[in-house]
């Protein structure tokens, strides 16, 4: 128990300096600014996301046959945080018309080309796991692209 | 819709034996964004207690790549980290006013912790790919939620150590701390869930990384940069942005060597016509780029010279723009005498384009690329 408190003190001291940076460093325009986005984060997270990905996983349950459930779930899983992190440069925000070294590639071809792979990855492990007459929901191993047993 | 509670997600897959697997990896790459972060803030001080050191000249590109490929792999670890743990979010408040007050504690750590994370990444991307859509400095305000982000972060260890010690200590497979509503097996089994898990972090990293690993540019599709740009390496603000195009190509430029009351003004010509020596050394951008590079130019350590400048002062090294946070640069005494360090006026065996820094620009080692002063107009020594 003295080694958590130790810890937990010690976060505690390292979270109140990252706050007192915030706080005494930047007029109150900026942190109001940033206390938005610290709290927009959360919220798009908690009150977006994830109960977008509970109705997907719901509809995908009912509509897709056993066997493709575990592969399009790795595919989603996959597919799904790189297109989220891929959000800058797949919208080209920060373009500059001056400078043709930056986001120079072609985002949306090289985004269909990955979901592409992913798709196909999930279609040829649901016919291997059809054939097997797999898709037993307890099944040892995910059999999407890359994992093998 | 009615709110969910704890006890609708049935899922096996929601419990602590792969939060705790999944959160080690994403505590790992938290941390080692911190520690590379810090190296970058520190870098950049201009009076360092301890001088930054010199060597290796590929430290900082190293670090700052590390930083953003951990920043990128936390992403897919964060998503799955959150999904095992989102029942939680709909538990009951307990009874009783002390555990109810330790409960809310809790939940508010875990808040900042969210927070504080989800805001470094969002905000790290989308520096890297130089958008700004928020009025505050990027900079000074990552740094700073980067230190409330690692103390959220010690705090939630600190107080699940004894379920994630139980959890890490017994197979993957065992239920015996998970809630008692998650009783039904998932899509797949947990070891399915964490090999789908590392692969997409995998995945997002080999996708990304191609801006500072040059032989994955093939791959990283959704990379910043394909690494092409005037003489094969990136720009990162351009001469126009700077406003410094007339003034780097008129006749009358003159390059400024200031020690004390000695001023010694030199053409490009003078520059080109002293003894010229070529180095290897990356350029790295704080936004996580990179590129390996073969400068030709005059040693600083020469221009101080002629102007009888001693060894061992800091040079302040002053460009063309009028404006902006890095017009002027520090230059610490341990990089000003380093022997690799150059006022370069070739890349790649080509005269300097303008958008690298012509009539010429400071190329040192293991130094943040934003202080890698470009269109040099002025080297004053410190007293």
């Amino acid at each position: 128990m003295t080694t958590r408190l130790v810890i937990g003190g010690a976060g505690v001291l390292l979270g109140l300096y990252g706050a007192w940076l915030l706080l005494s460093r930047h007029a109150s325009a900026s942190i109001v600014d940033a206390g938005v986005w610290l709290v927009a984060g959360v919220v798009l997270h908690d009150l977006v996301l994830a109960p977008l990905f509970l109705v997907l996983t719901l509809v995908a349950t009912r509509v897709l046959p056993p066997a493709a459930r575990a592969p399009v779930t790795v595919g989603a899983v996959v597919l799904g945080s790189t297109t989220l992190l891929a959000v800058p440069v797949l919208g080209r925000f920060g373009a500059k018309a001056d400078n043709p070294t930056l986001l120079d590639r072609d985002y949306t071809a090289g985004w269909l080309l990955f979901a592409g792979l992913v798709l196909a990855g999930v279609v040829l492990a649901t016919v291997v796991r059809a054939r097997r007459g797999g898709g037993s929901p307890t099944g040892r191993g995910a059999h999407g692209p890359g994992a093998r047993r | 819709m009615r709110v969910p509670a704890d006890s609708d997600f049935t899922s096996r897959l929601r419990s602590a034996a792969v939060t705790a697997r999944v959160g080690l990896w994403l505590g790992i790459c938290f941390g080692v964004a911190f520690v590379t972060g810090l190296v970058s803030h520190y870098a950049q001080v201009p009076d360092q207690p301890v001088p930054f050191p010199t060597s290796p000249s590929w430290g900082y590109r190293v670090t700052q790549g590390l930083h953003v490929t951990a920043g990128t792999a936390a992403v897919p670890l964060l998503l799955v980290k959150l999904w095992t743990v989102y029942p939680r979010l709909f538990a009951r408040p307990p009874r009783g006013a002390r555990r109810l007050v330790v409960t809310a504690a809790e939940r508010a750590s875990i808040a900042v912790l969210v927070a504080a994370a989800v805001f470094q990444l969002a905000t790290g991307l989308a520096n890297a790919a130089q958008w700004y859509p928020w009025a505050f400095s990027f900079r000074s305000t990552h740094y700073a939620v980067g230190w409330i982000a690692i103390g959220a972060l010690v705090v939630h260890v600190a107080v699940k150590l004894p379920v994630i010690r139980r959890a890490l200590g017994a197979d993957v497979d065992d239920t015996s701390q998970d809630r008692p509503a998650a009783t039904e097996a998932g899509v797949m089994s947990r070891r399915g869930l964490l090999r789908a898990t590392w692969l997409a972090t995998g995945v997002a990293v080999l996708a990304t990384a191609g801006s500072t690993v040059p032989f994955l540019r093939r791959v990283s599709v959704l990379g910043v940069r394909s690494g092409d740009g005037p003489e094969g390496v990136p720009v990162n603000r351009s001469a126009r942005a700077a406003g410094v195009t007339a003034a780097a190509t008129s006749p009358a430029y003159r390059l400024s060597v200031v020690y004390a009351d000695r001023v010694v003004s030199l053409s490009r010509d003078d520059l080109a016509a002293m003894p010229q020596s070529t180095q290897s050394l990356p350029i790295a951008c704080v936004e996580g780029w990179s590129a390996g590079a073969t400068w030709t130019g005059v040693r600083l350590r020469d221009l101080l010279d002629l102007a009888g400048a001693p060894a061992g002062h800091d040079v302040l090294v002053v460009s063309l723009q009028e404006s902006g946070a890095f017009r002027q640069t520090h230059l610490q005494s341990n990089f000003a005498d380093d022997q690799r360090t150059l006022l370069a006026l070739q890349l790649h065996g080509q005269p300097l384009a303008i958008d690298h820094g012509y009539p010429c620009r400071l190329i040192a080692p293991d130094r943040p690329g934003v202080l890698q002063t470009k269109w040099v107009h002025r080297l004053e020594v410190q007293a």
